[in-house]
């Protein structure tokens, strides 16, 4: 399905993605100031956490806790390849029936669990941002 | 045991480098980051920058720690580590190799904050720094962090303000892969910003309540401003950077001072302290002197070794945390969320 959405939507967005993805593991797909880590702050307070979202660019991964489970936020851009992924552990984030939301996700594309959902976003020239979410 | 002659082994692994060091008495006699000079002179492999496997530079960097210090493991009177917050893979190497150093010592165990660390690395010993008096404001701006905490005592600290997306030396590199630069990309902005004129563009500064910062929507207007011009010049990143990195420059210390200005306002606190990497920026030490002047600020920045990610500060802590007899017991585990 597609979104069209501006930043003042974006609760609206979250909500509504939520209802349409199928797993727990979002891969999220788009250039650099597209708005991906602002969009990973309304999906983890519509999933219920009060936590403070922020990049994870250097961190390579933030967890932030809901009343059930936790959420892994990724950000495998400066991740080099796989062997870097498996040295800080990164199947036991992804295969603890946690959340696993991950920006810059093409270096884990084969160690994916079995189901996941695809998120792109592109910006258009009117500055509204395109959703596409994809089950797969 | 006299309170006179304590070494403490400090172990660092929460992100990407091994870190040992060896202090005694509140001095650092050694403070190694494991890199390919370590490797050389263990004739191990050398791994790719960014992928060290801490599980194959802790023992020879605790070894160089060792061997630098010129003291033997026998002579420690405890082991410090990093708990957390970091990567928990990188976590667990440091925590399992204290604890089972300390087991086989049979010596104490000290858990440490990383972002303590950060802050009290301004009590190391260190001929020419001045130590901070209580209680005083630490900024800690680094590629992963940018907070103020208000300390009013070597344990007692409080967050107040932070950021609520990237850290500012994210904006740093970021704005630096948007212009084309290598990563990171703040020393390089720094160095050009020197020779540019910092009014030459105007980016707007977030509208950020209270302490928190934001340099996620700076990093998306410098985006948008250098594709625009692009479009209508091709060259306009090579005949302008050094006005362009000027620019960004000084948007980005104005954020850093307004929220310090307005930190030392609610707090009635004029000694600030600065740690993390971005501290080394010349620009920022420069508009921190400025401050002195102006707001009648008492400025304090550690010594370059003990800002970015090392051991030494972790070796502080233990210290700090030694006199205290805070000790950890063998079931302390690695937490990837510590807070302060």
């Amino acid at each position: 399905m597609e979104i069209v959405y501006t930043l003042n939507d974006l609760k609206a967005v979250a909500k509504q993605l939520i209802e349409n993805i199928r797993s727990k593991t979002l891969l999220l797909y788009g250039d650099m100031g597209v708005g991906k880590t602002t969009l990973v702050k309304a999906i983890v307070e519509e999933l219920g956490s009060i936590d403070n979202v922020s990049s994870p660019s250097f961190s390579i991964v933030n967890e932030y806790k809901t009343v059930d489970y936790l959420i892994y936020h990724f950000d495998l851009y400066r991740i080099n390849g796989i062997e870097e992924a498996y040295n800080f552990g990164i199947e036991e984030y992804l295969y603890s029936n946690n959340w696993s939301i991950i920006e810059w996700p093409d270096i884990a594309k084969d160690i994916l669990p079995k189901h996941f959902d695809k998120i792109e976003l592109s910006i258009n020239d009117d500055n509204t941002r395109t959703l596409h979410i994809n089950n797969i | 045991m006299s309170s006179q002659n304590i070494y403490i082994l400090g172990i660092e692994s929460s992100c990407d480098d091994t870190a040992a060091s060896v202090i005694y008495n509140g001095k650092i006699l050694s403070n190694i980051v494991a890199s390919q000079k370590i490797h050389e002179e263990f004739g191990g492999v050398v791994p790719e920058l960014a992928s060290r496997a801490h599980q194959q530079n802790i023992v020879p960097v605790v070894h160089q720690a060792l061997a630098k210090a010129n003291i033997t493991k026998e002579q420690l009177n405890a082991i410090a580590f990093t708990r957390g917050p970091g990567l928990m893979g990188s976590l667990l190497v440091g925590t399992s190799f204290a604890k089972s150093l300390a087991y086989g010592l049979n010596i104490p165990l000290i858990d440490v904050n990383h972002i303590q660390g950060h802050i009290l690395a301004h009590f190391i010993d260190e001929e020419g720094f001045e130590k901070p008096p209580f209680p005083f404001l630490a900024m800690t701006i680094s590629g992963g962090h940018t907070q103020i905490v208000r300390v009013d005592n070597h344990f007692d600290m409080t967050v107040i303000g932070e950021t609520i997306d990237d850290a500012v030396g994210e904006a740093y590199d970021k704005s630096g892969k948007i212009l084309g630069l290598g990563y990171p990309a703040g020393p390089e902005i720094d160095k050009r910003a020197q020779h540019g004129n910092p009014k030459a563009y105007k980016f707007t500064k977030p509208k950020v309540d209270g302490l928190n910062f934001s340099f996620s929507g700076l990093k998306t207007a410098i985006l948008y401003f250098i594709q625009r011009e692009v479009k209508a010049n091709p060259n306009f990143i090579e005949e302008n950077l050094n006005n362009i990195c000027a620019s960004i420059q000084y948007t980005i210390i104005g954020i850093l001072i307004d929220k310090l200005k307005l930190a030392t306002k609610q707090t009635n606190i004029k000694h600030i302290a600065i740690g993390g990497g971005v501290s080394a920026n010349s620009g920022i030490r420069q508009a921190l002197k400025n401050g002195e002047q102006k707001f009648g600020w008492t400025t304090y920045v550690p010594k370059f070794e003990f800002t970015t990610d090392n051991a030494a500060m972790i070796a502080i802590v233990g210290y700090l945390k030694f006199l205290d007899e805070d000790f950890a017991s063998q079931d302390v585990m690695a937490s990837a969320r510590l807070k302060i």
